[in-house]
């Protein structure tokens, strides 16, 4: 234990030595004065004493802790947290293994009495402290801000804290195994971002998968329903001409439901060729860490699907809209796609986000805890 | 990868008490197939300076690293402080200081002395206590809570010493101790060895410097391409390589060769088969000396122009020699006892008896270099 706290005093002595670290806390300052400088009353937005009237975005139609619980779960943590806070941490910490293990630095702390494994773990650990106290400190001032200009105390706002450093512990552990490999702060850095990139790529493809499955999806739901219709349509014709005497036209045989029945198979081959495409995403996506998806889940947490519809661009129910209304067509046609997408990714388990991320650091780190235990240095 | 033969762990068990330090067959093979360190047998008593020397390259540091693990032995039998080589355990009662040692800058000295005795498992409390007194033994009581990248060599050094010590440790390693620092500064650290003997601490030594080594150390190795060429007190390696030399004139000239072996010949005895190489007076310098025999008891001679060289410790055995001289009207210039320093026996350990120059450097590829040894 004592080993264990000094590394850890040790890792906060090193992070608060580093200018970046105060630079991002001075900036994170900034963004939670915005965040608490924007508001929402009866006649929409305001930011300081400036008001701008929303006839369909107001405290009427959103409550103002709604409204900060989706700035801070859509903005703040995802885009300031997770990407820009995220980039100055990564920054700030991936000189800490290859400075670990330079010559004249590691020979000390190798010689003393702590595992090489143990060593590693806590060493990595520390690199975390970083995150940790940036996001712990953005989160409590939000929790503030929300408390006192939302009029509600969302303690599951805490959550951003092990959400982002669990989020920054996957690319950590790229970062870590690359230092290790290289001894290379410019190599670990850049490695690290290409790993996040490609992960990044992954994870719009998988959603671009995704939109594309459920377009397909209901374009054949539209279809197949427009073919009954054909169907039935077809089917009181032959009675009606058959009742007048004459030879009726077969229903499966009209023009109109064979075109349908066309446009049916279409939509299927459209369907299967997609589900094909979006399970190679998904494929792909399992074994690289969940980035996006594991800061998603504060979202999840914080607001539900009936929450998230308030913010779309039009409030629109899905019996709302027009029977025979393709989903490619028109603004309401994509408003349901997305909520279907929206609802698929939120169908994904939160074992799957995280313990499918974990095991992918849990490699990273394994590799890394072997190299660091079996080298010469 | 630390092998502990059952040999070893008997070894372990049977000189736990004696030996600070005592290896058998440590070897290390680096990828390439390169041989840094070819079956090290050492032993260091408790509570004595024992020094390690060698060229750069023969092994020291691969040696004390293994000690630390800081790396893996591919073979390794032995204890160091009652433990097998490699158990992490033994490391809480040893201090180190490694040769290029590299301090976090953002610390300062205090915290450098507690972070790394954290490290090694002193409680608070002992931490607190010992930082003061050791910063003030090194004389960095004025600097302590200053960040270390202001610090000049000498002073890391210094706060590098006080760190070692941080633990209380039975076995202290240093390596190149007084590198960068002063003449005060390391006659102060030559003071502080001896108080850690004083106090029944194992001091083991790696420096170059070895007129520093010759002052502090009771015990010596010479480490030579990966192989201890020698080891014992500097008493035990130098003793027998004692020896007199008479400087003789011939008028005003120094005597010849031909004129010093006529002179002596009436002492010296049958002439007896050529013994090991001798230490060269002036180490490095190739002095070309004749071997013409031995004396009565059996100490050989040697001779060159204006000097001849008796292997004696026997101040007795010279007083023939310098008889014989005289009747033959030579002049005595002068009459030397010789005893080999430290660094001869240094220069005789690099060097090619064969060929006289200098061992190459550095260690053997696949067992080559050095096989003649």
């Amino acid at each position: 234990m004592i080993q264990t706290w000094a590394l850890l005093v040790d890792a906060y002595r090193e992070l608060s030595a580093k200018r970046l670290f105060w630079i991002t806390l001075i900036l994170s300052g900034l963004v939670v004065a915005v965040f608490g400088a924007f508001g929402i009353n009866s006649k929409g937005l305001t930011f300081l004493w400036w008001e701008f009237p929303l006839p369909l975005f107001n405290s009427d139609t959103v409550p103002p802790a709604t409204f900060y619980k989706f700035v801070f779960a859509n903005f703040g943590v995802p885009i300031w947290l997770a990407w820009v806070a995220g980039v100055l941490a990564l920054i700030s910490t991936a000189s800490i293994i290859p400075d670990f293990i330079a010559g004249g630095a590691v020979e000390l702390t190798l010689s003393k009495p702590i595992s090489r494994v143990r060593l590693f773990l806590i060493k990595f650990v520390s690199g975390l402290l970083f995150v940790t106290l940036q996001v712990g400190l953005f989160t409590g001032a939000c929790f503030v801000v929300i408390g006192f200009r939302g009029g509600s105390w969302e303690w599951g706002l805490w959550l951003a804290v092990p959400i982002v450093v669990l989020m920054f512990s996957y690319l950590f552990s790229v970062c870590a195994l690359v230092g290790l490999l290289t001894r290379s702060t410019i190599a670990a850095l850049l490695i690290t971002l290409l790993v996040w990139f490609a992960v990044w790529i992954v994870n719009a493809g998988d959603a671009v998968m995704i939109l594309q499955r459920e377009t397909a999806i209901m374009d054949l739901e539209s279809r197949e329903k427009l073919l009954s219709q054909r169907l039935e349509t077809a089917r009181k014709q032959a009675e009606k001409t058959a009742a007048e005497g004459q030879t009726p036209v077969e229903p499966d045989k009209n023009p109109l439901v064979v075109f349908a029945r066309g446009q049916v198979k279409e939509a299927e081959e459209s369907v299967k060729t997609w589900t094909k495409w979006a399970s190679i995403a998904f494929g792909i996506k399992t074994v690289l860490p969940k980035t996006g998806e594991t800061v998603a889940l504060l979202d999840r947490h914080l607001l539900s699907l009936e929450d998230r519809k308030k913010f779309r661009p039009e409030t629109v129910q899905p019996d709302e809209l027009e029977e025979e209304e393709r989903p490619r067509r028109g603004r309401r046609g994509r408003v349901r796609v997305e909520e279907r997408v929206d609802e698929v990714i939120r169908a994904r388990s939160v074992w799957w986000v995280v313990g499918t991320s974990v095991a992918f650091e849990g490699v990273m780190l394994g590799l890394a805890c072997l190299i660091f235990a079996r080298r010469d240095f | 990868m630390q092998t502990m033969t059952p040999t070893g762990i008997e070894t372990a068990t049977e000189h736990s008490g004696d030996w600070a330090v005592h290896l058998t067959h440590v070897s290390k093979v680096y990828r390439g197939k390169v041989h840094a360190l070819r079956g090290i047998d050492m032993r260091v008593k408790r509570g004595e300076v024992f020094g390690l020397l060698g060229p750069n390259g023969a092994g020291k540091s691969t040696l004390v690293k293994i000690l630390l693990t800081v790396i893996s032995s591919t073979r390794a039998d032995g204890v160091m402080l009652g433990r097998p080589i490699g158990d992490k355990s033994a490391l809480a009662r040893v201090g180190y200081l490694p040769e290029h040692h590299r301090f976090p800058e953002y610390l300062t000295g205090a915290q450098v002395l507690d972070f790394y005795a954290a490290m090694s498992r002193v409680p608070r409390r002992q931490r607190r206590e010992r930082s003061g007194r050791l910063l003030d033994l090194v004389g960095m009581k004025d600097w302590a809570n200053k960040a270390v990248r202001g610090y000049s060599k000498g002073m890391r050094q210094r706060i590098g010493i006080a760190q070692a010590l941080m633990n209380d440790p039975e076995l202290v390693v240093l390596d190149e101790p007084t590198d960068g620092v002063d003449p005060v500064g390391r006659r102060d650290i030559r003071v502080m060895l001896q108080q850690l003997r004083d106090e029944g601490k194992t001091v083991f030594l790696n420096s170059h410097l070895l007129s520093e080594l010759e002052m502090v150390c009771d015990r010596v190795a010479i480490l030579v391409q990966g192989r201890v060429v020698s080891q014992g007190t500097i008493g035990e390696l130098t003793d027998h390589r004692k020896y007199y030399e008479i400087e003789a004139l011939a008028g005003s000239q120094p005597a010849q060769i031909e004129v010093l072996s006529n002179a002596v010949s009436g002492v010296l005895g049958p002439r007896a088969d050529p013994g090991p190489p001798l230490v060269s007076p002036h180490p490095g310098v190739a002095v070309p000396e004749t071997d013409i025999g031995a004396l009565a008891g059996g100490e050989r001679v040697f001779v060159r122009s204006g000097a001849l060289r008796i292997l004696t410790t026997e101040a007795a055995a010279v007083q023939p020699v310098l008889d014989a001289l005289r009747s033959r009207g030579l002049v005595i210039r002068a009459v030397r006892e010789y005893r080999p320093s430290l660094e001869d026996l240094f220069m005789e350990a690099v060097t090619d008896p064969t060929t006289g120059k200098a061992l190459v450097p550095g260690a053997a590829k696949d067992g080559k270099n050095g096989g003649g040894r």
